[in-house]
């Protein structure tokens, strides 16, 4: 029953491994029953401890009696420690179950006496039990040489990063350069005796780059070039034009965003209730960052604590989306765990969030180490500040983390209930102590525009502006007014209450201009430190202008009310006159209809009148609290309160995330370089070398290629943690330009040994194919008939635009319920966790990329392009007839090739296509035998009236779905 | 049958080439086996106990129906109304251990809490069926069914707040994030009985995002080949990209499958190691089968009078639901695993919610799903397919005994009713029992993974087997199947 679970476990015979593995089969790790078959011991038989015995020490008792954790003194991952007994004597005497104080334990009615402990795990069943005491009475039967499981200290992942002898080039039989890769890859491959796949043909190779290094396919042009061209450089033209391309930073961008869980803001209709709004600028600066090539280390730096590290530098602020996308509406315990989380899982593998309501469970990391690693994130908050040129926050702002609460104090939560928090016991800000390299917190002193945001230039310079126009409008609506003249008294009169109405509108925008400079005063002031005294006289001066103008807005407010009041009250007057009128003639069926909406309509207009009313009343009480207010200053009671122009926040910052950000981005740590390396091999391979690339910890069996890992973690990190500087030493390895499957590599004898020794490829002796991810997908529809937009940067553009807005898949929405359905159909990145994406094939996905407007539309396009271009027509042999109004039909086939699956098409694929074409043609040719669709959808291009073209037409959309246009080979 | 739906068979011989050969032979040895599952992902279906169903209908009410005025009788509350609980004699409900269980996401004043003033039953009760089951005055048609149903009145859940919802799917509460759902670990278990249709299909407007969204049909980490498939009840649009725009021609279409047939097959043998090409020419058939098969289950032609009259499709009320149990019917009918039902979405909370107001909210809310389920089950039966179908009624907690804004009860994670019927589940019983005030349950107590691990036992699946690795599942994940109401 469970044969199909072993048989997809790579690894194998470790002993932490075993645990993990007996974990996987449900046997108790989980608090799950064991496998029937081995807990019903035949009656009278002595259990086997191996099968029996030793998988429910491992998986029930270790992880506190074990290598890491020896509660009581005790230790049982082998039978002789077990035997030895703990503090209190021994646990078991052979031949005497009713004496073994194991099997008391494992009794005990209650709580945590029981062993494992209600809180720590499932009460072992009673055949579990029966089997111990049979074991027992066994005499303890175990094999003599019983390794114990390795102490942490020992776990590859936790040893200082270092870089690792280049094995001697061997012989190349290929004749081929080696890449240092290939020398580690080498030596396993002469150990399994498997032999490396040849280079990739020309097209498959450029086809892998363009869309490994771009998530574009390359152009036909690039293609022909690139076959064309023998030299030795050639490919590595291409790696450097690819790199330097700023399509790298949208394609390794999109991967960043995966580990680092981008999300753009959701939330229940225009509630916020995660991430933030306009976090866009963090994509932004992921994508900037990656082009620019700038340190991955600087990168955690600035993510983690760009606050800290350049508190006045915008760009840099960006950065701190990483945190402010942790944002949760309404829970701080949900936000902070999100981000303990996944800042261990995406930097160190480390899953620190295990230990949240008890010790981990395979790592050394307690549950308090896990709320002193809170701590470091307990003073953050997110804020959206100003960006210069945009004074409306709802159209753009900058998103960021600062130190809100520099005293907040972290409890550890008891058993993670949030209900019961360890008063007694703060935390104070920590690594987990196993690794030996304390942090060091320094406090930083913040900027003024750092914890007064308004003081930015821009914003004073943007309110004052905003302020100023409001005069300058106000003056030339007045000056409008005045030189009229008036006709009659009744026209002087209204004119007369306009021209009050525009004065008092004049003055009103002066006083608020007084205000907003006077209160600007003030508090430029109060933030740089002034003396008391000017601080003092400054803050008069700003309250005073703060009341003058509320004082004169009131008065606005009222004189515009009482005129909005009056006209609304006219209008239903006169509506309710006419209605009366009306109801006096002699009525048929379609004036009472009429009458019906009359008097609907008079109702609103009652209403507006009514509220227009409520609305002056408020005014006027408003007014005179102005008054009384602005009476204070007049008589001296003098108050010193006015409204701050804008938040000031904490001056210091306490300096914990930089040091978090330090002690991770630093060559020391020996988990960092490995796991970053990690997920870039993954990306380019298929396969990572460490298999679940979140988790480095005990659970992660020593890798294959360990050697390699470190050489590329030490390459990283020596190289100034040049993540480009990674991309060029694997894409020029061997291994990555391997041909992956197909008959070049299941033809010559020793391949096909090597696919029969290593079928799944874990020594990367050949490359492997691998669907493209969905926003490649997407993009390359676009891509292919030339229409897609290459526009860097900006607002998340709406999911609900998937199909017709022609920019790359990663400029659009992606949130919690707000992604595109194409995209998560080809297994988009799940915005609340993906470190590794998965890679389906499902029907669903036919339907789309057969269906959808965009692939009918882009097909469409191209096809009229291919149709007319004379394109390639002397590189295919053809001859383009003067007299031919379309590309002959083998050339439009390999031009269609080119552009669609970038290689030439095989002659049994032209001769399909060319019979296709034939045959589509005279279907199309008589519509009225045809049945269309009852699809309701409407591509953006129609199909085209010439049957040759629109099967043509079809041919492409064909290859569109075609399996190598999702295919990376 | 048309040139341009080629079968499974023709599709495979014709591609002339040695994989086609192992494939079709495979197929050929499964239809030999009529309706023995098999598996359409990437591990083997893992039935074992011997199954008593092959599909589930689970029908799910948003917003929490209340059990005291639908499927658990409390006179109590007609005999105190008005006083507070404290002046029963059952004011211990408020010092019970069973408070514990509740896990607060946010403190929200207008709901969660104890509503001390108790508030009488606001409609009447019958004893319904032989059995006698006691069923209220709101459930006229369902009442009819009574013998069938098996209710469970002593539910209990966690959250107090309508993350219940995602909860109920799960297994887990809305703050410990998103897990894979119970259909779809159905889907992962048992794989297919229809090659032309998905195993797991949604119906009705889901989840609200505030309350877990569409992740209470997804299969999180199982990966998205598990998901619940939306399904309208529109013949036009029944999924997304169900069909090609209007401007395409069938026969163009199928033309064009035909030419990526051929195309994929010339790869296929220049990349004779290559799985995932296979897979994929298997998607597309399949796609070209679902876009033909989807379509007609929708439509109704093929249904008499009497038929539609009996789920109310001729009733402005009924109609909707009415479809969608109707199409539920004919999914099952041609093998489909499990079928999702969503019932009263409002873009929040869910209709079901009724804080004020509940008698004119839940009599107008069973009137629109009482004769259509209780059409469902007639039907089924009637067909011979109610043994093999199991129907599960849910909704994510009860209601509070006491009153609400004078004339609602808030929400009520402690003791609450469900129904099972059909699949081997045995009829006109009630098992388990709230207090007299219907507030905690206090015998036979079940959390809402009972029900899960009860239609796996019914469907031969062993929720222990259902794991994968990598992932940690807890034992409250698992949960026990109710021995008493399995026949």
């Amino acid at each position: 029953m469970r044969h199909h679970q072993l048989s997809i476990l790579p690894w194998m015979g470790l002993p932490w491994m075993g645990l993990f593995l007996l974990g996987l089969l449900g046997v108790g790790v989980w608090g799950a029953a064991p496998p029937a078959r081995g807990d019903s011991p035949a009656p009278g038989q002595t259990p086997d401890y191996l099968e029996q015995i030793k998988p429910l020490l491992l998986s029930k008792c270790v992880s506190c009696h074990g290598p890491l954790r020896q509660e009581g003194g005790l230790r049982v991952d082998t039978a002789a420690l077990l035997l030895d007994g703990g503090d209190s004597g021994e646990v078991v005497v052979a031949e005497e179950p009713d004496q073994s104080y194991l099997l008391d334990r494992i009794t005990a009615e209650h709580g945590e006496d029981r062993m494992p402990p209600e809180s720590e795990g499932e009460a072992l069943t009673a055949e579990q039990i029966e089997l111990f005491r049979r074991w027992i009475a066994a005499g303890l039967p175990a094999p003599e040489a019983e390794e114990p499981l390795p102490p942490p200290e020992e776990h590859w992942a936790y040893q200082p990063i270092e870089r690792p002898e280049v094995p001697p080039a061997a012989a190349d039989p290929l004749g081929e350069p080696r890449n240092p890769i290939d020398q580690f890859l080498a030596i396993a491959h002469q150990q399994a005796g498997v032999t490396a796949a040849p280079r990739a043909d020309a097209a498959t190779l450029l086809r892998r780059i363009t869309m490994d290094l771009t998530g574009l396919p390359p152009r036909p042009d690039e293609l022909a070039e690139f076959m064309a061209d023998d030299s030795p450089e050639a490919y590595a033209r291409v790696v450097d034009r690819l790199l330097d391309s700023p399509r790298f930073g949208e394609r390794w961008g999109r991967h960043w965003m995966d580990v680092w869980r981008y999300s753009d803001w959701d939330g229940y209709k225009n509630e916020l209730r995660g991430s933030q709004r306009h976090i866009w600028h963090w994509r932004d600066w992921i994508i900037e960052s990656l082009n620019e090539d700038k340190g991955y280390d600087q990168m955690i730096l600035e993510m983690l604590a760009g606050d800290e590290l350049a508190p006045e530098d915008p760009d840099t602020l960006r950065a701190t989306g990483f945190l402010a996308r942790n944002y949760h509406h309404s829970n701080r315990d949900i936000w902070l765990d999100a981000t303990v989380e996944h800042t261990a899982k995406a930097f160190l593998g480390m899953t620190i969030a295990c230990a949240r309501c008890h010790d981990h469970k395979y790592d050394p990391i307690s549950q308090r180490e896990y709320y002193a690693f809170r701590a470091i994130f307990e003073p953050h908050r997110v804020r959206s500040d100003r960006i210069a040129g945009q004074p409306n926050v709802a159209q753009d702002a900058l998103p960021r983390a600062f130190d809100a609460e520099p005293e907040a104090e972290t409890y550890l939560y008891i058993q993670g209930n949030e209900k019961r928090p360890d008063k007694e016991h703060p935390l104070a800000p920590a690594v987990p102590a196993f690794f030996d390299r304390p942090l060091s917190i320094e406090p930083v002193s913040l900027p003024l525009q750092a914890y007064f945001p308004a003081a930015a230039e821009h914003v004073e310079r943007e309110d004052l502006a905003a302020a100023a126009r409001r005069v300058e409008a106000a003056q030339k609506a007045l000056d409008a007014l005045a030189p009229a003249k008036e006709s009659s008294d009744e026209q002087a009169a209204a004119s007369n209450g306009e021209l009050e109405l525009a004065r008092l509108k004049l003055s009103a925008a002066r006083a608020a201009e007084q205000s907003l400079a006077r209160r600007w005063d003030a508090d430029r002031a109060k933030h740089t430190d002034q003396p008391a005294e000017e601080t003092e006289r400054l803050a008069a001066a700003a309250a005073t202008a703060e009341r003058q103008a509320k004082l004169l807005e009131a008065e606005l407010q009222v004189a515009e009310k009482e005129r909005a009041a009056e006209k609304a009250e006219q209008a239903a007057q006169a509506a309710a006159d006419k209605q009366v009128a009306a109801a006096d003639k002699p009525a048929d069926a379609a004036d009472a209809a009429d009458a019906k909406k009359q008097q609907a309509a008079v109702a609103k207009l009652q209403k507006a009148a009514e509220q227009a009313s409520k609305e002056l009343a408020a005014a006027r009480e408003a007014l005179t609290a102005a008054q009384t207010a602005a009476g204070e200053t007049a008589t001296g009671e003098e108050s010193h309160e006015y409204t701050a122009v804008g938040e000031a926040y904490p001056r210091q910052s306490t300096g914990r995330r930089l040091a978090l950000a330090r002690w991770i981005a630093s060559r020391d740590n020996p988990l960092t370089a490995r796991v970053a390396v990690n997920h870039v091999w993954l990306r380019h391979f298929g396969t990572p070398l460490v298999d679940r690339v979140f988790d480095f910890g005990l659970e992660a069996p020593r890798p294959a290629h360990a050697d390699l890992l470190d050489w590329l973690a030490a390459e990283l990190v020596d190289s100034g943690w040049s993540l480009k500087h990674l991309h060029r030493l694997i894409v020029h390895s061997q291994a990555y330009t391997a041909a992956s499957s197909g008959l070049a590599v299941t033809e010559p004898v020793g391949l096909r040994q090597s696919a029969k020794i290593d079928p799944d490829n874990r020594l990367f002796w050949r490359a492997n194919t691998r669907r493209l991810d969905a926003e490649v997908i997407r993009d390359s529809l676009f891509f292919v008939s030339g229409s897609l937009d290459l526009t860097l940067g900006g607002p998340e553009i709406p999911a609900t635009e998937g199909e017709t807005v022609p920019r790359r898949s990663v400029y659009f929405q992606h949130a919690y319920e707000k992604q595109m359905t194409m995209l998560t159909l080809f297994d988009a990145a799940s915005p609340n966790e993906c470190y590794r994406r998965g890679s389906s094939i499902l029907p669903q996905q036919a339907l789309a990329l057969s269906n959808s407007t965009a692939s009918l539309t882009q097909a469409r396009r191209l096809a009229r392009q291919l149709c007319s271009a004379p394109i390639d027509a002397a590189a295919t042999g053809e001859e383009a007839g003067a007299s031919e109004p379309l590309l002959p039909a083998e050339a439009f086939i390999r031009a269609a090739f080119a552009r669609v699956l970038s290689r030439p098409p095989r002659a049994a694929e032209v001769q399909l296509c060319l019979e296709f074409l034939d045959r589509q043609q005279r279907l199309l040719a008589d519509p009225a035998q045809l049945t269309a669709s009852a699809g309701k959808a409407a591509p953006q291009l129609a199909p085209a009236e010439d049957p040759a073209v629109r099967a043509r037409e079809n041919l492409l959309h064909v290859l569109l779905n075609h399996n190598d246009f999702v295919t990376l080979r | 049958m048309s040139p341009f739906e080629p079968t499974r068979r023709d599709f495979l011989s014709n591609l002339g080439m040695g994989f086609g050969s192992v494939a079709l032979s495979a197929m050929l040895h499964r239809d030999a086996m009529a309706a023995a599952p098999v598996s359409h992902g990437n591990h083997l279906p893992l039935a074992s106990v011997a199954p008593k169903a092959k599909s589930v209908i689970w029908l799910f009410m948003i917003g929490g129906t209340s059990h005291l005025e639908s499927f658990d009788p409390k006179p109590a509350l007609n005999k105190y109304a008005g006083k507070t609980i404290d002046e029963t004699p059952h004011r211990d409900v408020l010092n019970s251990p069973f408070l514990k269980n509740e896990r607060v996401v946010a403190f929200d004043p207008n709901n969660g809490h104890v509503r001390n003033e108790i508030f009488p039953l606001q409609t009447g009760w019958k004893k319904r069926g032989q059995s006698g089951l006691e069923i209220s005055d709101w459930w006229p048609h369902l009442g009819d069914c009574a013998d069938d149903l098996a209710i469970v009145r002593s539910m209990w859940t966690e959250d107090s707040n309508h993350g219940a919802q995602l909860q109920f799917h799960t297994g887990r509460h809305r703050v410990d994030g998103f897990f894979p759902t119970i259909g779809s670990w159905v889907n992962y278990g048992l794989g297919s009985i229809n090659d032309n249709l998905p195993q797991f299909v949604v119906m009705g407007d889901p989840i609200a995002d505030c309350c877990g969204g569409r992740e209470a049909h997804r299969a999180n980490y199982l990966g998205p080949q598990y998901d619940g498939i939306p399904l309208d009840v529109d013949p036009v649009a029944p999924l997304p990209y169900a069909q090609p725009p209007g401007d395409v021609y069938r026969e163009e279409q199928a033309g064009e499958f035909e030419l990526l047939r051929q195309l994929n097959g010339v790869s296929a043998e220049a990349y004779p190691d290559d799985e995932a090409l296979r897979a994929r020419i298997r998607s597309y058939e399949l796609a070209f089968r679902m876009q033909a098969a989807i379509p007609e289950i929708v439509q109704f032609n093929d249904e008499t009078q009497v038929t539609r009259q009996l789920y109310g499709l001729d009733q402005a009320e009924t109609k909707t639901f009415g479809e969608q149990m109707l199409t539920a019917r004919r999914l099952v009918e041609r093998g489909v695993r499990f079928v999702q039902v969503y019932h009263g979405n409002n873009g929040g909370a869910g209709q079901w919610d009724s804080h004020k107001g509940l008698k004119a909210g839940h009599s107008r809310l069973c009137q629109q799903v009482d004769q259509p389920i209780a059409a469902l089950l007639k039907d089924l039966k009637q067909r011979g397919l109610l043994d093999e179908t199991l129907v599960v009624w849910a909704t994510e907690f009860g209601r509070t005994p006491g009153s609400q804004l004078a004339d609602g009860r808030d929400h009520h994670p402690f003791g609450f009713s469900v129904w099972m019927a059909g699949g081997g589940i045995r009829g006109g019983v009630a098992h388990g029992r709230t207090d007299e005030l219907g507030y905690h349950a206090v015998e036979d107590r079940h959390y809402v993974t009972d029900i899960h691990a009860t239609l796996l036992h019914q469907l031969g699946l062993d929720p222990r087997q259902l794991t994968v690795p990598g992932r940690k599942r807890l034992e409250k994940d698992f949960g026990s199947p109710i021995e008493a109401i399995i026949a």
